[in-house]
């Protein structure tokens, strides 16, 4: 499972352009994008791919590297939508603090669920997150009084810092930016920490970790809460962006479902995977949905299950590690 | 106190169905060590195959079985061979995801076959009945809920007595020892794959004048099937019978006592309690659903 990590192997000399000189390539072409481009097509299709790369390297902390596999992270997206939204609209409070108390709300919860269902092996645990996840999304239809239930909140444009709300839209690309550039900064720094080789060590063979004496339930719970805290702030994010909210668009199976499969269609446990999985799946989806999706309905959802089972059988580590992995045996030539 | 009894007997009777549906799915976790997260996408099949035979060709649900029964048995076999064995030595993401995609994919060339409308088939003894005393019992729930006991029962014969079903239950018990003493294990695993799809398709037939069809109909019911194979025990074929008879007289009467809206929302608390109190469910074996963990 060496090709899954991300760092080199001991005393294995880096005789290649180093990561973060790629890392940092990529990051300026991002950030003169939104100035370069006007397009509000091509603008809406990078900020979905920047928030989804987001959302997907939160969740690839904890089903990644800790190989949780979570299909209830759309709850916690949800309940950083509806916190910051609700105490912006009930109570006047900006988001910026307001997404603070949804992260902590999703962390909180996260804990609760860990203690409960960590211990739970492989698909007892997915079926476990899965039931949460449909807990949040029905509990936001069926309480009406404080959601909105189905027909959703509205936040009012009224642009200003302090209200997280902008009326130019290449704004919240930045943002999104920031966000990501983060999280994988912060994916990186575990990765390389005791924690991330704690947590790998874990995932490839419990019982020779408990051997060593790791200590795992305390940071498998730690880190499931942090990827809820972090995938929260991606929720708040997505309510000001759209500046409008519903149970299906925030809190659905098929969002959890999306989270885990950037991360998996791009390279489990890698700190590069989520991204590059995010991009490929946004793009290809946004573009399926433009040249099949008005004729017949399913068409696009049709073709993207067909492609993940593809990936998933052919490419088992995902593209990211698939591709770079066939790049060297060709050519010698490791990215 | 009538009421009571009515209300244990149509949950009882739907409970048949779900047992039905739960254990396809529980034999195939307890061989393949593998959780078929497409399995209603197979009871939507067998639903719309049942439909269209009624339709298109006059034929009775109970005669189209004979049909769609053996169509859902050979589409096992082929799932199996296409994609399940691929992912049976493969990462854990790999078995828990394309199982997974193959449901949204299955979901999605339902909905562009057919599009979302529902479909009902409407055999004119669908509202049937007969009283006894003061209860008013459906035909067609009646024989619905013994075909499915007769099934599962007809099943755990052919496991019990039978030489097939002996190497199925070596199988589901240690595979390498039973590949040892000579059983093709592949073959094993195909077998079971498909008979638990052709359970699911007879309960799909069952169903089929019963509930109305469309693309979703399957996930929705499988949510119980989950329930209730995890409460009995993943893997044991008794424990899905009770557990989905159980919960089928538990939804009648939560759902007349709370109304039907917050049906799933119950399902998944009571899932989730299992989970955390007695994963085992009632039946299961030790050790494949807990982890020793520090």
């Amino acid at each position: 499972m060496s090709e899954r990590s991300t760092s080199n192997p001991a005393g294995a000399a880096p005789a290649r352009m180093p990561h973060h000189a790629w890392s940092i390539a990529a990051f300026a072409l991002l950030v003169s994008l939104p100035l370069l481009v006007s397009d509000p097509f091509v603008l809406n299709m990078v900020m979905m791919s920047l928030l989804s790369a987001a959302a997907a390297l939160a969740w690839n902390l904890s089903g990644g590297y800790a190989g949780q596999l979570s299909l209830g992270h759309a709850a916690f997206y949800g309940i950083g939508a509806y916190t910051s939204t609700l105490l912006f609209l009930k109570a006047g409070i900006s988001p910026l603090l307001g997404m603070l108390v949804g992260a902590a709300i999703s962390a909180a919860a996260a804990i609760v669920l860990g203690m409960i269902t960590l211990r739970l092996k492989g698909a007892f645990f997915v079926m476990s997150t899965l039931a949460f996840g449909a807990v949040i999304h029905i509990s936001a239809i069926n309480f009406r009084e404080l959601t909105g239930g189905s027909s959703g909140l509205a936040i009012p444009l009224q642009p200003s810092v302090l209200n997280l709300t902008f009326a130019n839209k290449a704004v919240y690309v930045y943002l999104a930016l920031g966000l990501m550039a983060a999280y994988y900064a912060a994916t990186l720094l575990i990765a390389g920490s005791k924690l991330g080789y704690s947590l790998v060590a874990f995932r490839e063979n419990q019982d020779a970790a408990r051997a060593l004496g790791i200590r795992t339930l305390p940071i498998r719970i730690g880190i499931f809460a942090l990827s809820a805290a972090m995938t929260s702030l991606c929720g708040t994010l997505h309510a000001q962006y759209f500046l409008y909210i519903d149970p299906d668009s925030v809190m659905s199976l098929s969002l959890s479902l999306n989270f885990a499969l950037m991360a998996i269609v791009g390279g489990l446990g890698t700190a590069y995977g989520p991204i590059i999985g995010a991009a490929v799946v946004t793009c290809v989806s946004l573009a399926m949905q433009i040249y099949l999706g008005n004729q017949i309905s399913g068409l696009t959802q049709l073709a993207y299950s067909a492609i993940v089972i593809s990936v998933l059988l052919a490419m088992p580590g995902g593209l990211g590690p698939g591709l770079r992995d066939a790049l060297s045996r060709r050519f010698g030539w490791r990215p | 106190m009538e009421i009571y009894v009515q209300l244990a007997l149509s949950g009882l009777f739907v409970g048949g169905i779900y047992a039905l549906i739960s254990v396809g799915l529980t034999l195939v976790f307890g061989v393949l060590r593998v959780v078929n997260f497409a399995h209603g996408e197979y009871l939507t099949l067998a639903m719309f195959l049942t439909f269209f035979m009624y339709h298109l060709l006059g034929l009775d649900p109970f005669v189209a079985s004979l049909v769609v029964v053996p169509i859902l048995f050979v589409l096992g076999l082929v799932t199996e061979r296409l994609l399940v064995r691929r992912t049976l030595e493969a990462p854990h993401v790999v078995q828990v995801f394309v199982t997974f995609a193959l449901s949204l994919f299955l979901q999605n060339l339902f909905l562009v076959l057919f599009t979302s409308d529902f479909r009902a088939v409407r055999a004119e003894y669908a509202t049937a009945a007969f009283e006894i005393g003061p209860f008013y019992i459906s035909w067609l729930r009646m024989v619905a809920f013994a075909a499915s006991i007769a099934l599962t029962v007809a099943l755990a014969v052919f496991l019990k007595y039978s030489y097939m079903g002996a190497a199925i239950r070596a199988t589901a018990q240690d595979r390498r020892s039973a590949r040892l003493v000579g059983i093709n294990v592949d073959r094993i695993y195909a077998l079971t794959f498909a008979i638990g799809c052709a359970l699911v398709g007879a309960a799909g037939v069952l169903l089929a004048p019963l509930y109305p069809v469309n693309p979703y109909t399957g996930a929705d019911l499988i949510l119980v099937a989950f329930v209730a194979v995890v409460l009995g025990g993943m893997g044991s074929i008794a424990g899905a019978t009770l557990a989905g008879l159980l919960i089928g007289v538990i939804e009648s009467f939560s759902s007349y006592f709370l109304g039907g809206e917050m049906k799933q929302f119950v399902y998944f608390i009571v899932f989730i309690a299992i989970l955390a109190f007695r994963p085992v469910g009632f039946f299961g074996r030790k050790g494949a659903e807990v982890m020793d963990v520090t």
